[in-house]
């Protein structure tokens, strides 16, 4: 499905944000990339829709080398969320997700916003799923909580009929209630849709508790690729390079 | 160690910030310098002592050429003249029988100027007096100068809304395009209306259109600019989420950038509008139509009791307007 050939991006600051890495996702895995912040979870993340080129090695997607003249084609074939939304605050919920459907409209008519009734009501389909009512439909993005958003931004990236749906930190900036019950909308919605998911986290316990597959980076590099049944302690320590404290803190507390 | 024998400085000894320095009494001495000569060179001495005097000669201190110049225009200017009065004789379908609405006739005097004996004659005839004519011609005049500013809007609107998108940087095409976009609406600020108006009523001849294109042509490089800036300036977040799902460029001004900015824009258009009718106002008098060519008129005749017509329909038009306008804003933001 998703390939990714011994791909590497070193940036103009000489930074090796991603160094050699060969991974193969399958279709409709719910993978959850894991790692401490600059371990090159988004930058391998944005080399699927083409917002990072690889400075070296292949990115191909069911057979499509990304490339200049394939980005278009693939880029409709992906939906994407992202850390802080993304979505345009003083635009109704309902152009919101059917934004997400833009490339396959005719300029003309996106200028008016007349959207085909179809993906009208498939976007109505979507935010249902995701928990929205009728009545959320033409109120502004701006005047919804941060998880009612979030659900947006998934309504949008689902909307696309994608095969592939990038998830970059959807919950980092929610409550743990209200992160579980998005990413289980999240988890639903590529299931019913028969989509794969890319999602990056940095909460270790959503990812043992969402991901089909869990990929753990350090430093660019691939440091687990697995079940998060095999997902065991030492290298969960190891992985965010936590060193045993020297004092205990509850011996600490206690005194 | 080592940071422990190099002692830092003793905080009694720290620099810390003085506001008046030798530097800055210096500074200060030569700006005083440098603006006391331009002040000169504006005549701004002369003009606080003119309005100095002005205002000793209002209590009955000395005289003054600034009062004496306001008092001659104020004692022709009151009552201001609302009326239209016609000598009979110059009316070509003139009908005793069948007046206008009001309208009376008022027999009356006029002096003629004889220049080749130097003498003044005074003729009796009768005039026909419309009691409101005067009003009501100010005020078609008044709207035609409002409709001048409306449509040099719309054609600033047309012009400034290509250019601005070509002349913001990350929509511009091209670099070149940029520069070039950004270098085009400079011009058309560059150009103040009045110059503009100059040229035009060559081209165009005596109206509203040199007016309107004066407007339109001027207000554009601001508008444009504007609006550039505001699509710079808009978040990049939405705009790169709907990029990356593989939108056009235009489907992303469209849905990212234009319901950010729109409020802003509107801001501007109709900030625009007033001022452009505020405009307007004036460029009649190099020919370009409106009420200011019928203000220059009676201005060159001293009919200075018109001109306090006229004045007072401006006033009152951009007063009711900046209601208007503010009320609209209220609405729509």
């Amino acid at each position: 499905m998703l390939k990714f050939e011994s791909v590497s991006r070193v940036y103009d600051d000489g930074t090796k944000a991603v160094d050699n890495v060969s991974l193969h996702i399958r279709p409709g895995e719910f993978c959850v990339l894991l790692g401490p912040s600059g371990a090159g979870k988004s930058t391998l993340m944005n080399m699927v829709n083409g917002v990072v080129e690889p400075s070296e090695g292949s990115v191909t997607l069911g057979g499509l080398l990304l490339n200049k003249k394939n980005l278009s084609t693939i880029q409709r074939r992906i939906g994407m969320i992202h850390q802080q939304l993304h979505l345009v605050p003083r635009l109704s919920v309902l152009h919101n997700v059917l934004a997400g459907k833009l490339p396959e409209v005719g300029f003309w008519r996106s200028l008016i916003k007349s959207f085909p009734l179809r993906d009208q009501k498939r976007a109505c389909q979507l935010l249902d799923e995701v928990g929205l009512e009728e009545k959320h439909l033409h109120r502004r993005a701006s005047a919804m909580s941060g998880g009612q958003q979030q659900r947006v931004a998934i309504a949008r990236a689902f909307i696309s009929s994608p095969e592939v749906v990038l998830a970059d930190e959807p919950v980092a900036s929610l409550d743990p209630a209200m992160s579980r019950s998005v990413l289980n909308s999240l988890k639903t919605s590529a299931k019913t849709h028969g989509a794969t998911v890319i999602c990056t986290l940095h909460q270790l316990d959503y990812a043992l508790e969402f991901a089909d597959r869990i990929i753990a980076l350090r430093q660019g590099e691939i440091f687990f690729d697995g079940k998060p049944s095999e997902l065991d302690e030492s290298i969960q320590t190891q992985l965010y390079n936590l060193e045993k404290p020297q004092v205990n803190i509850e011996e600490l507390v206690a005194a | 160690m080592n940071s422990q024998m190099k002692r830092e400085k003793h905080w009694q000894d720290w620099e810390v910030h003085r506001a008046i320095t030798p530097k800055s009494i210096a500074i200060a001495f030569v700006l005083f310098i440098l603006l006391s000569i331009s002040a000169h060179n504006t005549e701004i001495d002369k003009a606080a002592v003119e309005t100095s005097k002005a205002v000793l000669s209002v209590v009955g201190i000395g005289e003054s050429q600034v009062l004496d110049g306001a008092v001659r225009f104020g004692t022709k200017a009151f009552p201001i003249q609302i009326s239209e009065r016609t000598p009979v004789n110059r009316l070509n379908d003139f009908d005793r029988n069948d007046l206008p609405l009001f309208a009376y006739i008022e027999m009356g005097e006029e002096r003629d100027y004889d220049a080749l004996t130097n003498t003044w004659t005074t003729e009796k005839m009768e005039f026909l007096v419309e009691p409101l004519g005067y009003l009501q011609k100010v005020l078609v005049k008044m709207w035609e100068t409002i409709e001048m500013g409306f449509w040099g809007t719309v054609i600033s609107i047309m012009i400034s809304l290509p250019l601005g998108i070509l002349a913001s940087r990350n929509y511009a095409p091209y670099r070149s395009v940029y520069t070039v976009a950004r270098g085009w609406l400079s011009l058309h600020r560059a150009m103040p209306e009045l110059i503009v108006a100059l040229f035009l009523v060559l081209m165009f001849g005596f109206g509203p259109i040199a007016g309107v294109l004066a407007l339109a042509i001027h207000t554009s490089g601001v508008l444009g600019k504007f609006f550039a800036d505001e699509i710079e300036n808009a978040p990049p977040g939405p705009q790169q989420a709907l990029g990356s799902s593989g939108a056009g460029a235009l489907k992303v001004l469209r849905y990212a950038v234009f319901p950010h900015v729109y409020p802003a824009w509107i801001a501007y258009v109709q900030y625009i509008f007033e001022r452009n009718i505020r405009t307007a106002t004036v460029l009649g008098i190099v020919g370009a139509g409106g009420i200011g060519m019928e203000l220059k008129g009676r201005w060159d005749l001293f009919d200075y009791d018109h001109v306090a017509t006229i004045l007072l329909i401006i006033f009152l038009t951009v007063v009711v307007l900046e209601y208007f306008s503010q009320k609209l804003r209220n609405h729509a933001l």
